[in-house]
């Protein structure tokens, strides 16, 4: 590392950090940006309770609406089959929140000051993504908490908790997507479009508000290995306390896969200057 | 305040930028010493912003070079973030953070020391008088306060060289003058200032050099009181009766470039360095050559007619004001 003293009366400029104080300096600035985004997630309930209420609206519709019909013909509980669903979607709507809230960022002008400043360009988005995964946790846990009001029973505390760790992990995997389409397209208006585009065909073809037995037999396949379905099947599994097969496995390969492709991808496009 | 031994700060060299078919700036070339103010005057879209931000790493520079603190912008633009402080056209700060916050915020991506930036923070604070509304988020701010904001955001870091684009937009006048007020005390301390603006007057009373852009191009360059020298003459506004008599009007004034007409709204403005002794003829001329009078006034010289003096053309002819 090489510093230079301008002058007595200022602090040493940074010319040519190592990778170590690189790393420091990243994970100060994304810590940074997580206490900025944390006080605006405070100042904005609206997006928490706008998540809750859409975990909410699904549970009451399909256990009320459907639940009968679902329930009674595969002879089980409905509402046991349904929240771990709900929880996973919900986590997924937390993805869609970052997409659209990093969009209103790099409009506002002070993103232009974030790019004229000393710091880890990519800290704006990594530091928003973990401020909405934190958020992310208030609103399943809402979502949860719900649930049992209306019936719904956890078979553990240890299953509830990793299962709710596994929906915010996927959630954290897709809030890189939605960070990638906000990275590229950058108009709110289109970044909400677009992120309808994966999230509402991914969650009707999956296992989260009904079994795969029952979808047509050339969709069974797909349904049984996406995203949604295979974090559905895991949390489900975790919190009946029964036995999850390779469920848990796949959620963290898609986990994983999401991470690897869309991190570096929203990096660059963030990055990118004309 | 600081700079890398002697010598300019902020270095600008045949700076060039093309948006697709428009070229934006052609060729732009400065030095700002420690301690000196640079005004960059050109009406809108001349291209000051564009200047502006590729020299604060915001805009790729397509051609030319640029160096802050004696570091080039393009191949070291971290280093350069160091020792720049920007304050854009767009007041760039957290909308649902307060000042206090944002100040934070920004001490904190700086890396000042904790207890340095607390004591920066309160000082600034105090300093520029923000304290009426440091605690509220920003969402709720007037213009004034949110520039003022801003412009304090941009001096967190102290740093040497500090770009205010066209800081007085939009601010009523007290808020004007406590921001010339800033500037004057941040070059009293050292600090290379560039400030871009669309008013003449603001470029005189803060600027120790001038650069008057137009078009992305430097028509005229010296300090205020040499550019005064050619812009300051007053300008003689002239109505007349009749279309025909603003032909006859520049039948009478002769081929003098300077003079301008205006057919549809019967209007002829002519410099007159001389003020009211050479008015007074120029009058009796145009009356005695048969032009119908209706009206006019002696007036000050506007931006426009700065332009037209040093380009021989009119910048703002879309929104020339008809009387
Ligand atoms: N991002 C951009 N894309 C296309 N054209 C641009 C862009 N930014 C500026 N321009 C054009 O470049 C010229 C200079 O603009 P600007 O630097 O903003 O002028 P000023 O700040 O002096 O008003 C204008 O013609 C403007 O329309
Ligand atoms: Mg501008």
């Amino acid at each position: 590392m090489t510093t230079k003293d301008l002058d007595a009366s200022t602090r040493a400029i940074v010319i040519d950090p190592g990778v170590t104080l690189k790393l420091r300096r990243a994970g100060q600035d994304t810590g940074t940006v997580l206490w900025r985004d944390m006080i605006r997630t405070t100042r904005q309930p609206e997006m928490l309770a706008f998540a809750v209420v859409m975990g909410v609206f699904f549970l009451v519709l399909f256990n009320y609406v459907f639940g009968g019909a679902i329930g009674a013909g595969a002879g089980f509980d409905y509402l046991q089959y349904l929240l771990p669903g709900v929880l996973v979607i919900t986590a997924l709507q937390g993805a869609q929140q970052t997409s659209m809230g990093l969009a209103a960022d790099f409009n506002e002008g002070v993103n232009d000051r974030f790019r004229s400043l000393p710091m880890n360009q990519s800290a704006v988005i990594t530091g928003r993504t973990i401020a909405d995964a934190l958020r992310n946790i208030a609103g399943l846990v809402l979502v949860a908490l719900i649930g049992m009001l209306m019936g719904f029973r956890f078979s553990s505390f240890g299953g509830a908790v990793v299962a709710i760790a596994l929906a915010i992990g996927m959630g954290y995997g897709f809030s890189w997507l939605g960070a990638a389409i906000a990275a590229k397209v950058r108009q709110p208006d289109m970044v909400g479009m677009l992120s309808m585009f994966w999230l509402f065909p991914l969650m009707l073809a999956s296992t989260a508000f009904a079994p795969v037995e029952s979808m047509p037999g050339w969709l069974q396949p797909l349904v049984r290995y996406q995203p949604i379905s295979v974090a559905s099947d895991a949390v489900r599994g975790l919190v009946n306390g029964i036995p999850v097969g390779d469920r848990i496995t796949l959620t963290l390969v898609w986990i994983a896969v999401l991470l690897v492709v869309f991190v570096p991808m929203s990096v660059r496009l963030y990055r990118k200057v004309s | 305040m600081a700079t890398r031994g002697s010598g300019p700060v902020i270095t600008a060299q045949n700076l060039r930028k093309t948006f697709g078919s428009v070229q934006a700036v052609k060729d732009v070339s400065f030095d700002v010493e420690p301690g000196q103010v640079l005004g960059l005057l050109g009406p809108n879209g001349a291209g000051k912003t564009t200047t502006i931000n590729m020299i604060t790493t915001l805009l790729q520079i397509d051609g030319g070079e640029a160096t802050v603190g004696g570091f080039d912008v393009r191949t070291q633009p971290e280093v350069v973030r160091q020792l720049i402080g920007l304050a854009g056209q767009s007041a760039a700060v957290d909308e649902k953070l307060t000042a206090r916050e944002n100040l934070e915020l920004f001490g904190r991506l700086y890396k000042i020391p904790r207890n340095e930036r607390r004591r920066r923070i309160e000082k600034l604070i105090e300093r520029f008088d923000l304290g009426a509304f440091a605690d509220r988020p920003a969402s709720s701010y007037s213009g004034g306060e949110r520039r003022r904001l801003d412009v304090v955001a941009a001096l967190v870091a102290e740093p040497p060289a500090v770009f205010l684009d066209e800081p007085t937009t939009g601010l009523d006048p007290r808020s004007r003058s406590e921001l010339w007020n800033t500037v004057r005390s941040l070059a009293s301390n050292g600090v290379a200032i560039v400030l871009s603006t669309q008013y003449l007057e603001e470029a005189d009373r803060l600027a120790d050099e001038i650069l008057v852009i137009d078009r992305g191009e430097i028509v005229a360059q010296g300090t205020p009181d040499a550019l005064k020298h050619d812009l300051e003459r007053d300008v003689l506004e002239v109505h007349v009766v009749d279309r025909t008599d603003v032909d006859t009007a520049r039948e009478l004034l002769g081929l003098d470039a300077n003079v301008t007409t205006d057919v549809e709204a019967r209007r002829i403005d002519i410099p007159v360095p001389g003020g009211a002794d050479r008015s007074l003829d120029l009058l009796r001329q145009l009356q005695d050559g048969g032009v119908s009078i209706s009206n006019f006034q002696l007036r000050q010289p506007t931006l426009d007619d700065v332009f037209l003096a040093l380009t021989g053309s009119s910048v703002t002819e879309t929104e020339e004001v008809t009387t």
